[in-house]
């Protein structure tokens, strides 16, 4: 028998670690719900930034915290560039088209990284990693926990940014009716830039976070991307909010059903419950648009 | 059959033909005489991946249905051609067809769920499916899990018996045979009614479904064949290179979108467009690898950064593939061997 302790950590580290995948699936969210692109690179902005908070780290002794906005920039400017010179040209294009356009990205991306930064598994140690809180049975290490507290803050205010600011309500605009956007005066071309910009931005925000207690590896983006399409789905075609709550959804289960079955296993259900899931109720859990 | 094969081979396209398969046949022995292994090798994935991408084409190209699930055919028919020969004593010979069954009855079963979905959602779930069978084969003890299993070392006189020869040479005779072979099943069949109504169903798929055409039925032949030559690529990898590990033959990258990369290079609307775009990609990505990144182990992955290069020109500048480009500009005549219908 499992007992409830083992649970009960188990819930609440599937929490800390799901609040990341919530952030790389929210950035996928944006981008699919205003563009209509797929972005099959989106796990490898996330290398992105967890490479540019190493190097930070590890050159210039920049705590992982404060290249949050590095990483985020450094990201949304490698994003623009992206939009610019690659989805912007199939956009219209048919669907194998945009997928192989974005495909062609992420082999750039992350076999890119790997010939530049080498094909090794890199290690941040931050000075707070081994402070672990314990309440009860549950133990708590501090980098996760700071890890969920910065993805609940971007969370939040990627929120009002899209609800009260001028640029998030004509991102939403654009993303309702591209065309109606357009005679209302909004640049929709700078409108695409920023989408794409701060969906992988906020993707490589996860990466930073993940930087402080995970290897760091030029391929690390595969795994998170698949996680990124889970969340997607499992949110609801894009929804924000729902990308949010999913992503702690799928982390608290894949952490449970590693009790149960082998660890290595854990994915197997998180992929299943996806099949499962488009199967069903394509629309998904908090998603009410019909496409 | 026979007069698919007449009509297709027959003035111009007959004489090509003929130039390409002397040149296919010439070759080895030209590479084995001046000792040339990485040439032979390079040509052994050409065909392999000619193979399998024709076979994907099936599916991509003739019926619109984009996976990025392919290695799961492919890992399946490397291990079963594997665990026939170590476990049982089976030749390879008959391993690889084996190994092209189960793998297409693979297809058949994972048909069943992911043809209700459609576009990306397909091309979604297929490079789930992926996974799944990589995870499940790690962890899978009788196919002796992340450690993959190895081909038994055989005397000199079983060889034959269990297709064990040193270098590519003799594995390119095995691979041109099993090309030639699905270029008999093949052609006729995307030339005959089937391969219309598949046609059909990647236009227009409620429209194919008003004219009385069965999708899901016409979709499953297309996945049994499309696996079975997918399977049958992966008997091949095993006999070549004699060991089987998950994560190199379910590898969504080096396996499932080389597959892809190839067909699209080529042009998914021709019919020979993926052998073509294997025979231009591999070399290239072949070359790399063991010239550069062998000798600089500091820039491994440099070639499949290239890949992505090459990808993305393709996508972005010819997105019909070299086929359709030559088509396009007048090189190429208009006809059955290049394709009908323009997705336009």
């Amino acid at each position: 028998m499992i007992g409830l302790d083992y649970v009960a950590n188990a819930v609440v580290s599937g929490i800390l670690i799901g609040s990341v995948y919530s952030l790389v699936g929210m950035g996928l969210a944006l981008i699919w719900g205003i563009m209509d692109v797929i972005n099959f690179a989106q796990g490898d902005y996330m290398m992105i930034g967890a490479f540019v908070t190493y190097w930070a780290f590890t050159l210039a002794g920049v705590d992982p915290l404060l290249s949050v906005p590095l990483s985020f920039l450094a990201t949304f400017a490698l994003g623009v560039l992206t939009q610019r010179v690659v989805i912007e040209r199939v956009l219209d294009a048919p669907m194998v088209s945009q997928i192989t356009a974005t495909f062609a990205v992420l082999l750039m991306i992350r076999y890119g990284a790997e010939a530049a930064f080498g094909p090794y598994t890199k290690r941040i140690y931050v000075p707070y990693a081994d402070v672990i809180y314990r309440f009860g049975t549950v133990s708590l290490q501090l980098p996760r926990l700071i890890a969920f507290s910065v993805s609940l803050g971007v969370a939040v205010a990627f929120y009002v940014f899209l609800k009260t600011t001028y640029t998030g309500v004509a991102l939403r605009a654009v993303s309702q009716n591209r065309m109606a956007a357009y005679l209302m005066g909004i640049n929709v071309r700078k409108m695409y830039w920023i989408a794409f910009g701060i969906g992988v931005g906020i993707s490589a925000v996860g990466g930073t976070l993940v930087a402080t207690f995970l290897p760091i590896h030029p391929e690390m983006g595969g795994f998170y991307a698949l996680i990124a399409f889970i969340v997607v789905v499992f949110g609801g075609f894009g929804s924000v909010f729902g990308a949010y709550i999913s992503g702690i959804i799928i982390g608290v289960t894949e952490s449970v059903s590693a009790l149960f079955i082998s660890p290595s296993l854990k994915d197997v259900v998180a992929f299943l419950l996806f099949i499962a899931i488009i199967l069903v109720k394509p629309t998904g859990l908090f998603g009410t648009e019909q496409r | 059959m026979l007069q698919f094969m007449k009509e297709g081979l027959s003035g111009r396209n007959g004489q090509y033909f003929a130039v390409v398969a002397a040149v296919m046949l010439v070759a080895p022995l030209i590479f084995w005489k001046l000792d040339l292994p990485f040439a032979a090798n390079a040509m052994l994935l050409c065909l392999m991946f000619s193979i399998m991408a024709m076979a994907w084409n099936l599916l991509e190209g003739y019926t619109g249905q984009l996976s990025f699930g392919h290695a799961v055919f492919f890992g399946v028919g490397a291990y079963t051609t594997m665990i026939l020969m170590l476990y049982y004593g089976v030749t390879p010979w008959v391993g690889i067809f084996v190994g092209g069954l189960v793998a297409a009855l693979v297809g058949l079963a994972l048909g069943v769920p992911l043809f209700r979905l459609r576009s990306h959602w397909f091309a979604l779930a297929t490079i789930a499916v992926g996974e799944i069978f990589k995870l499940i084969f790690i962890s899978w003890d009788y196919v002796g899990g992340s450690a993959g299993l190895q081909s038994p070392i055989v005397p000199e006189e079983q060889k034959l018996y269990y297709l064990q020869y040193a270098g590519s040479y003799v594995y390119i005779y095995l691979a041109l045979g099993l090309l030639g072979l699905e270029l008999l099943v093949l052609y006729p069949l995307v030339n005959s009614r089937i391969g219309y109504y598949l046609q059909a169903i990647r236009e227009d798929e409620d429209a194919a479904m008003s004219l009385g055409i069965n999708p899901f039925k016409y979709k499953m032949v297309a996945m049994f064949f499309s696996a079975l030559f997918t399977g049958i690529g992966g008997g091949i990898y095993t006999v070549r290179f004699r060991f089987v590990d998950p994560f190199a033959v379910f590898d969504l990258i080096s396996v499932s979108v080389y597959i892809t990369i190839a067909g699209i290079l080529g042009g998914i609307y021709s019919f020979i467009g993926p052998i073509v775009g294997s025979f231009v990609f591999v070399p290239i990505s072949e070359y790399v690898r063991v010239y550069i990144v062998s000798r600089f182990p500091r820039f491994y992955g440099l070639h499949v950064f290239v890949l992505g290069v090459i990808l993305l020109a393709i996508s972005l500048l010819a997105p019909e593939g070299i086929m359709g480009w030559l088509e396009k500009r007048g090189y190429l005549r208009k006809g059955r061997e290049t394709g009908e219908v323009r997705k336009e």
